[in-house]
């Protein structure tokens, strides 16, 4: 299904976009509740990976991400890209800055503005080009995409799956050297979805970016990741760190692939048992 | 690029066009899965067709041959109205996919929606049975087609909220160049506009609402001047009114034709006018201040909301004192009340924004002040313009309560001076007239606002209002 002149960039070919998470932790309230959401988390996320986090709703890897960043602070510990500090005890709370860009869980892309001037927001906003400038890459990379025709209709009328296309190409507008993926597909419909993956894995086969994807669709992590780290429910720390040996490029045919249901098979009951972990404290708390 | 083609709309498509069809339809979602050789084979069924904005392509009740397939432009598509749907519209662009009645069983061919061009439109057409006999070649793909399809026709009569989001997943492929980039561009606010103006004037709702207009007039002459119901009995009757009304030469000094007539809406509309415009150009910034700042709400936010309960009439001896002359505190007094609704509804509108467009912002590199101006000001904008409705609504209201304590001239000056010199007819002049005025002048604020949020009109009207 994929263009046969696409090849797949070897892992780590990309020299920028290595994260260092180092023993981080955060307590939400330390003064009264106490609520730690990540617990001593240490995770390396080589340059040019795709890193699938997999946990039960609400056991603390959005916490994480917004960490990374730049959205809320952390408590001890550090996190560094490409051996510059982003947060660590001297800097609670890292800068919000182009470089991470974060694709929203529902979508944030400004509905007031057409498609067209939502990709060039960045650029523009960081005084990097002038507007004509910006509209015209702009331009060429939502054509790149297939999202030519689209470029003046504001997102509120086009398909969810469309929007959420557009928002990924605002943030490669500005040559992030990390995508940080908040749940982006939560809310589609599985049709919608599958065709979503594929795009997705097209997109980085060009650009070869960092990808941080949180999720908790089993298949999706698998079909999309070179690694799928599983969380524990909350606190948040990693349980299991699996290789997906499923060589690049993926098309949907890997779906029905023997190896794909024993990766599967794997991780369901890594992924399970905290499931029921976090339920049963749900439980207790109610 | 179909154009040269729609003249022989019977003759199978050239090779070229058959392969863009291909391309669309990749594009689709029933088709999206189905192989390469049986694309080439339903393209073989296809016809391109172009049609002019405002055609009806067809109507509900009508007999179902095709499915269709934008290519470009923007086509509504309008289900009937029954006792069981609501009414319910979506406008589709190139790749979006309806008609499928046509892929139904044989009897049930038949149309249940309207699909009128919005925009010029290029479409391809689908014969419905020929396509069914070139799916059943295969018959697995045919089934993966045919519950693709059930899935879209499920989402048109499902949720009606989330229908015009989800409607029309348009997975176009990254590596497949859009088959057709749109020639014409957007519907521009002005033609959406138009052209909704004109589906309202085809729809039966003028008439019902001429109808209720009728019913509430008759009401009222039946109840004064024919059953003469007590309580009603020593109002002003219809007749009397309207006789007044549009006389040369009236009773009482005030109709259609008298100088003074047009004098009193004048300098109301002047004081309202003013009122408004201070409301809006103080309580928009403050409203947005409010809102922005924590640092700024916890100083003015207390003192705002002790202010803001007090009501109008409770500041007329201030006013009085304040002011000199009798047109400053009219004024005064009228402003106050639009300019807590117009700070309230901004504040709220800033506190309503998500998140997200925030965080988005701050990742992008945008400092505070560009999220202050892109994010913040257009974010709060739906929130802004329902406050000036509301502003204007007030505006009026605290103006006529105004006039009758100290005005010399205006409607609510009027109503009061009628009714103690006991021109009564002249009292319900200045009513009608009141309400006529201050519905055109919040029909105003409204069109201001469609104009300046013409995401929001397109988005609403995407999702049928």
């Amino acid at each position: 299904m994929l263009a046969p002149t696409m090849t797949a960039p070897a892992r780590g070919a990309r020299t920028q976009g290595a994260i260092c998470i180092r023993d981080v932790v955060k307590v939400y309230d330390p003064d009264r509740a106490a609520i730690m959401a990540v617990d001593h988390c240490t995770l390396d996320i080589a340059a040019g990976e795709i890193c699938m986090i997999v946990g039960p709703s609400g056991c603390g890897k959005t916490t994480l991400l917004n960490a990374i960043a730049g959205f809320h602070s952390i408590t001890s510990g550090e996190i560094h890209l490409d051996g510059e500090l982003l947060c660590g005890p001297s800097k609670p709370l890292a800068d919000p800055g182009p470089d991470r860009i974060v694709v929203f869980q529902n979508g944030a892309l400004f509905p007031w503005k057409t498609n067209l001037e939502n990709v060039a927001f960045g650029v523009v906003m960081q005084g990097k080009m002038r507007k004509k400038e910006a509209y015209e890459k702009a331009r060429a990379m939502m054509a790149d995409a297939g999202l030519s025709g689209t470029e003046h209709n504001y997102p509120g009328e086009v398909s969810s799956g469309l929007r959420r296309r557009v928002e990924i190409v605002r943030a490669l507008m500005n040559d992030p050297k990390v995508l940080l993926f908040d749940e982006p597909y939560r809310a589609l419909d599985s049709l919608t979805k599958s065709v979503m993956h594929e795009a997705l894995l097209e997109i980085y086969y060009k650009n070869n970016v960092t990808i941080f994807f949180i999720t908790h669709d089993l298949e999706e992590a698998i079909f999309l990741g070179h690694r799928l780290v599983i969380m524990t429910s909350r606190p948040c720390r990693p349980k299991l760190i699996l290789d997906v040996d499923i060589p690049h490029p993926r098309d949907y045919s890997v779906l029905t692939t023997p190896r794909f249901r024993e990766l599967m098979d794997q991780t369901i009951e890594a992924v399970h048992e905290e499931a029921r972990k976090s339920f049963e404290a749900g439980e207790r708390e109610g | 690029m179909f154009r040269e083609h729609a003249a022989s709309m019977q003759s199978p498509p050239s090779r070229e066009a058959e392969q863009l069809i291909v391309r669309l339809l990749k594009r689709t979602m029933p088709f999206q899965v189905i192989s390469e050789s049986m694309l080439q084979s339903v393209a073989g069924v296809s016809r391109p067709f172009s049609y002019r904005a405002g055609e009806v392509i067809y109507r509900a009740g009508d007999k179902a041959d095709d499915v269709y397939v934008v290519v470009s432009g923007a086509v509504e598509h309008l289900l009937s109205e029954t006792p069981t749907t609501v009414e319910r519209n979506r406008v589709m662009h190139s790749g979006d996919v309806y008609g499928w009645a046509a892929v139904l069983g044989q009897d049930k061919r038949v149309r249940l929606a309207t699909a009128t061009c919005v925009e010029t439109a290029e479409v391809i057409r689908i014969n419905g049975a020929a396509l069914i006999e070139r799916l059943n070649e295969d018959p697995a793909t045919a089934k993966v087609v045919m519950s693709r399809f059930a899935t879209m026709i499920t989402r048109e009569f499902g949720a009606p909220a989330a229908a015009a989001q989800i409607a029309a997943p348009d997975p176009s492929r990254p590596d497949a160049p859009a088959a057709a980039p749109r020639p014409q561009g957007q519907a521009t606010g002005l033609a959406l506009t138009m052209f909704r103006m004109s589906r309202w004037l085809r729809s039966p709702k003028p008439l019902l609402m001429l109808l209720g207009f009728a019913l509430f007039l008759g009401f009222w002459y039946l109840s004064v001047e024919v059953w003469k119901l007590p309580r009603f009995r020593e109002m002003p009757g219809l007749t009397v009114v309207f006789k007044e009304w549009f006389s040369k030469n009236p009773t009482y000094g005030l109709s259609f034709y008298t100088p003074e007539y047009y004098e009193h809406i004048w300098v109301s509309v002047r004081r309202v006018g003013i009122a408004f415009f201070l409301a809006t150009a103080l309580g928009v910034p403050l409203g947005l201040f409010l809102g922005w700042s924590r640092t700024f709400r916890e100083y003015v936010f207390p003192v705002f909301e002790m202010l803001r309960p007090i009501p109008v009439l409770a500041w007329v001896p201030l006013a009085i004192l304040m002011f000199s002359g009798s047109e400053t505190p009219v004024i005064f007094l009228t402003f106050l009340a639009s300019f807590f609704a117009t700070a309230l509804n901004t504040m709220l509108g800033v506190e309503s924004i998500d998140e997200s467009y925030t965080r988005a912002a701050d990742c992008l590199g945008a400092s505070k002040m560009q999220v202050f101006r892109h994010v913040i000001v257009p974010g709060a904008m739906p929130y802004i313009f329902t406050g000036l409705q509301i502003s204007v609504g007030v505006a009026w209201f605290s103006l006529v309560a105004a006039e009758m304590v100290s005005g010399q001239f205006g409607l609510g000056y009027v109503i009061n001076t009628s009714y103690t010199m006991v021109r009564y007819p002249t009292i319900v002049i200045g009513m009608i007239t009141l309400g006529a005025v201050g519905y055109v002048t919040s029909a105003m604020v409204r069109v201001v606002g469609d104009y300046m949020m013409q995401w929001r009109v397109r988005e609403l009207a995407l999702g049928g209002r």
